[in-house]
């Protein structure tokens, strides 16, 4: 039997590192990556997608269930459940930079 | 997201009043948000468990000049049944875009380097609808995070309690205990010449009968899983697994409250052959917050109640520290109340 779905995809739940800042996705598709579904939070959300000085900032989406950092190459149908929870961990710097 | 229903931009001028040329701006619009949220909160305008209606953006138009100029813009926060909650912000908002603005005509030769600009701020109405535009196939809805807040004397914990540096009533009151200071001095020489840093962890609290809303830190937590060199922190996706897996080993309903880090100015200084006099007037020495550390606070730490600490390890004073936190949208340097370790209001 396959995994319980919402007739559009799959519902979940995405937080900020905090988790002050929780949003609900009703329909992530199946067919879609973990990247791709980043991407398109980080707006949702209103997450900076570049850090200070333009360059792309790196978002690691941590699949609470099973206490792992997913890939981002990874099918959301594949690596994920309805109702599962992801926190987006970001790589970044502070400092006087160089 | 907000409801932005005009195109926001730039007209640079030079010295002289003469036309440099326009900018489009791609406006970051959620630190004004946040600011504006938490300042209704604050003002009990907004109940704690919600996280509001429909936000929109609203440009206020310039007295004198009129539409399209703008004397900056205003935040509306949508509430059932009553008037939205507003904020409104200067045009000082857009003065980091603005100086990326210049660097751009800087490179092209319309702006002198060094030279002095100035910039209006102008709005034009939006014809298509923006967020038809943007939206995309997911459906997602805001929810309301757990976010426990404790009902407190503000004014008791103000009476055991010690104000360092300028307090400024517009500002969240923030109290902190010297031990958690103690441990950032500890941690920040252990590891000196190079960056080390850690995650604040606190409550807040809310007096009632101000009202007003207030944060304690209860601690740090040593970042791990970093990388640090003598002019970087790298926080890794690790730290934050290890910081939360920290909070829930405590157990004492702590949360995020923002991070520090320490700055080795004095490896910095010495890497530039600064003499002591130079390092005592140098503008790294204290209260200075990088766009990287802005960045860091934007990214991980949005919400109006974080703030920053920084350690400020110099050769001519030792170990200071500055604080900040968010205040009309940007990043400020910030007093904090010195807290008594045993006071428990």
């Amino acid at each position: 039997m396959g995994k319980p779905e919402t007739a559009t995809g799959l519902s979940l739940t995405v937080s900020d590192v905090s988790g002050q800042k929780v949003f609900v996705v009703a329909n992530a598709p199946e067919g879609g990556t973990v990247g791709e579904l980043i991407e398109e939070m980080l707006g949702k959300m209103g997450l900076p997608p570049v850090d200070s000085g333009g360059r792309p900032l790196t978002y690691h989406a941590r699949l609470e269930r099973e206490g792992r950092h997913l890939h981002a190459s990874e099918r959301i149908g594949d690596a994920l459940q309805t109702e599962d929870h992801l926190t987006l961990h970001p790589n970044i710097d502070a400092g006087r930079g160089a | 997201m907000p409801n932005v229903a005009h195109n926001f931009g730039l007209v640079l001028f030079n010295d002289e009043g003469e036309r440099v040329g326009t900018a489009a701006l791609n406006v970051d619009w959620e630190p004004a948000v946040e600011c504006a949220r938490f300042y209704s909160l604050r003002r009990g305008e907004l109940p704690w468990a919600d996280v509001g209606g429909a936000i929109s953006i609203l440009p206020l138009w310039d007295h004198s000049a009129g539409e399209p100029c703008c004397r900056g813009f205003r935040v509306a926060i949508a509430r059932a049944d009553q008037s939205p909650c507003v904020s409104d912000f200067r045009n000082e908002y857009f003065r980091r875009l603005a100086a990326q603005a210049a660097g751009r005509f800087v490179e092209s030769g319309l702006l002198a380097k060094g030279e002095v600009f100035r910039y209006v701020v102008v709005a034009l109405e939006v014809e298509n609808d923006p967020a038809a535009a943007e939206s995309s196939g997911l459906a997602v809805a805001e929810r309301t995070p757990t976010l426990d807040l404790l009902e407190s004397s503000l004014s008791a914990w103000q009476s055991q309690a010690k104000g360092v540096g300028f307090v400024d009533t517009d500002d969240m009151p923030l109290f902190c205990p010297q031990s958690v200071l103690d441990q950032v001095a500890e941690q920040t020489l252990a590891h000196r010449g190079k960056e080390t840093g850690g995650v604040l962890i606190g409550r807040l609290h809310r007096d009632q009968s101000l009202p007003e809303i207030f944060a304690e830190v209860t601690a740090q937590i040593p970042a791990e899983h970093t990388r640090g060199d003598a002019v970087k922190l790298t926080f890794t996706a690790e730290t934050w697994v290890a910081v939360n897996a920290a909070i829930k080993l405590r157990n004492r309903s702590e949360i995020y409250l923002g991070y520090w880090h320490s700055h080795p100015v004095f490896e910095w200084c010495k890497s530039r052959g600064c003499s002591l006099e130079k390092q005592s007037v140098c503008k790294l020495a204290k209260d200075f917050f990088s766009a990287d550390d802005e960045a860091l606070l934007r990214a991980v730490f949005p919400r109006g109640h974080s703030v920053a600490l920084v350690a400020n390890d110099t050769a001519f004073q030792g170990l200071s520290f500055s604080w900040f936190g968010w205040r009309e949208g940007a990043v400020h340097p910030r007093g904090f109340y010195l807290k008594a370790d045993n006071h428990a209001a």
